[in-house]
């Protein structure tokens, strides 16, 4: 009786237990359903040489701003300006490309266009998370107000300087700017193109006929050959290798380090963990210029993909990545959350979200009906593991 | 008799027209385990919250070791060796005992990362000599028992370099079994030699069982103060009701 300590109650588990326990692991499932299910009722084509691409363009969008979102729910806070401040970024880099940079600075380039933009959407995080911090006023409203300011500003800049709600037609800039072309180039080129090495491995001594069935065509495509029998796709879209950046980063940041047991601590309990020193409001101004970082990435990835902006973009982003985000296994109190899950997250919204393609009888509206569907299935599933992890019934 | 690591002159607080604490001495001993008693409202928190740095004395001086000492904030007092261990213990519920125990001050390699596996053996082998066998440090605290946690919060303040060590009411949100194993874990400390315990209590027996030395505070002024033998348990009874006679007070309480 003596040597038994209140310890050896908490059962030891194995590390299927373990697994199974694991806060990603509902996100995961769901992930594999979606992908199992998608693969089915398309036919393949979802994933084949082209779906794949598309698929992964419209994940990496969700992903970079669910990150951001997730990161700073972790730490406790909210952001309602992220699809405004994406159109915020992409107008100010269309209009300096077009018009030039602010204050007679003279002809902006890729690199100085996205840099300065990067400087004022950075100083609006610092600006919106100080607030929040130094007003104690809840991050819901104050960001909600920044939601409408910049989708205002946005417009307005627009009209005044451009004339028009729209910048089109801008040179392709990835042409001749590598800076452009990391960002809205193409990457992973090796990928499709081992791709294609096995298609014409596994084609070679093939006769196709002169005039290519459906069936021929289909099968060509998953094997990332096209109807004249050369290469077909030729890379990823550069903000894939953006998201991935983005996501090990911060994985990086939160599981390993530092500052991400000091944004584990601030959104858990703030009381607790400025009594221990940590910078609280410091860790949370970062968090607000961080998704105002992936906010402009995400416009960035845009602009330069397709030379264009418009005031309308971005909109409704920032409830897609705070979706994404709880889907993913973020509490929406806080404290509590992993990357992972919210990479699991953004899989299986971009693959419904992009499933109207693959799958034209479906109507497009049903896309939001599933979110809603699992957005509240995750916000039950989180709050049973926060009880099982406080120990509440 | 040793010299008090920390001594306190005169201390007042005022906040604008409320005077909380009007003039208060204290003198605390490495070694022992000096019981801070008085009713809700007797000015405990605000003379605590005050040595801990929170807040800034209006009059008064504290003294470390002898020298005078001005904390502008929690991080100095910490750095002068002050750890305060408070009613709600400063810990976050969701995240593991190594993650608490090292909460911001961190073990750290290069390029911020945290150094999780020798935290890990740090966090498990403080606990183990304040008495808890931790065998899973990477547990959330959330799953610790209060007893467990009050502990948590001990070794992690005496880790971090407190000679003086202010528990806030450490018994009181506890069940019997509980409290006395905080009790024990006290004992444990002051077995160390080193280290000077403030105990805060509302509770006359838990302070009796552990405590060397007294002070009782009322209305933001100390009422009484002596060591254990110099206080009898009649006087520690009156002390303890702020003050007021026990035979007042029963007479008071038949004439209702």
């Amino acid at each position: 009786m003596a040597d038994r300590s209140e310890s050896d109650r908490l059962a030891k588990e194995t590390w299927l237990q373990r697994t199974i326990r694991r806060p990603e692991i509902g996100a995961f499932i769901v992930m594999i359903v979606i992908i199992v299910a998608l693969a089915f009722a398309s036919d393949g084509k979802a994933f084949n040489a082209l779906g794949l691409k598309n698929n992964i363009k419209i994940i990496a969008q969700y992903g970079i701003i669910a990150i951001g979102a997730a990161m700073l729910m972790i730490a406790g806070e909210f952001d309602l300006s992220i699809g405004s401040m994406i159109g915020f970024a992409g107008m100010s880099m269309a209009l300096m490309l077009k018009w030039g940079l602010p204050f007679g600075m003279g002809e902006a380039t890729p690199f100085t266009a996205f840099l300065v933009t990067l400087v004022m959407t950075l100083a609006l995080g610092w600006i919106i998370g100080t607030i929040v911090v130094r007003s104690g006023l809840s991050s819901f409203i104050v960001t909600l107000a920044f939601l409408f300011f910049l989708r205002g500003t946005t417009e307005v800049a627009f009209r005044l300087i451009n004339q028009s709600t729209q910048v089109s037609g801008l040179p392709d800039f990835k042409e001749e700017s590598w800076f452009a072309n990391i960002l809205g180039g193409e990457v992973f080129g090796w990928f499709y193109s081992a791709w294609f090495w096995i298609g014409q491995k596994m084609t070679a001594g093939v006769e196709f006929p002169t005039r290519l069935t459906n069936e021929n065509i289909n099968y060509l495509a998953t094997l990332n050959i096209n109807r004249r029998l050369e290469q077909w796709v030729t890379g990823f879209d550069a903000r894939f290798l953006w998201f991935i950046v983005i996501a090990a980063i911060a994985y990086f940041v939160l599981s390993r380090t530092q500052l991400g047991n000091w944004i584990f601590a601030t959104g858990d309990n703030k009381e607790a963990a400025r009594a221990n020193g940590v910078p609280v409001n410091a860790v949370k101004v970062g968090c607000f210029m961080f998704t105002a970082f992936c906010a402009t990435m995400f416009a960035a990835c845009q602009v330069f993909d397709t030379n264009t902006s418009d005031a309308a973009k971005g909109n409704l982003m920032e409830l897609f990545a705070i979706a994404i985000a709880v889907v993913g296994g973020t509490l929406m109190t806080g404290g509590f959350g992993s990357i992972l899950g919210v990479v699991f997250g953004a899989i299986t919204v971009g693959l419904v979200a992009n499933a109207v393609f693959f799958i034209p009888e479906i109507d497009g509206a049903w896309f939001r009906v599933f979110l809603g569907a699992i957005l509240l299935a995750a916000v039950f599933a989180n709050e049973r593991i926060r009880k099982r992890i406080t120990g509440g019934i | 008799m040793a010299d008090p690591y920390l001594r306190v002159e005169n201390l007042v607080k005022r906040f604008g027209p409320f005077t909380a604490l009007g003039g208060v001495d204290l003198e605390v001993f490495p070694g022992e385990v000096h019981a801070l008693l008085g009713d809700n409202g007797a000015g405990k928190s605000t003379l605590i919250k005050t040595l801990a740095g929170v807040h800034q004395p209006s009059e008064g001086q504290i003294f470390i070791q002898g020298k005078p000492v001005n904390f502008r904030s929690p991080r100095d007092a910490s750095a002068a060796g002050i750890g305060t261990v408070y009613q709600d213990l400063a810990l976050n519920q969701l995240m593991s005992v190594t993650r608490n125990f090292f909460m911001g001050r961190e073990l750290k390699g290069p390029l911020g990362t945290l150094r999780i596996d020798e935290m890990d053996q740090i966090a498990h082998d403080e606990m183990l000599k304040i008495g808890i066998d931790f065998s899973d440090p990477s547990q959330a605290v959330g799953t610790m028992s209060g007893g467990q946690r009050q502990t948590l919060a001990i070794a992690r303040a005496i880790y971090f370099g407190a000679k003086v060590l202010i528990l806030d009411e450490p018994t009181s949100a506890l069940g019997q079994k509980q409290q006395m194993g905080v009790l024990k874990t006290i004992k444990r400390v002051r077995a160390r030699g080193d280290i000077a315990i403030i105990f805060i209590t509302h509770n006359e027996i838990h302070s009796r069982l552990v405590a060397d030395r007294f002070t009782f505070l009322a209305l933001g002024k100390i009422i009484g103060a002596g060591t254990s033998s110099e206080i009898g348990d009649n006087e520690m009874r009156r002390l303890m009701s702020g003050g007021a006679e026990m035979g007042d007070l029963e007479q008071e309480l038949a004439g209702i």
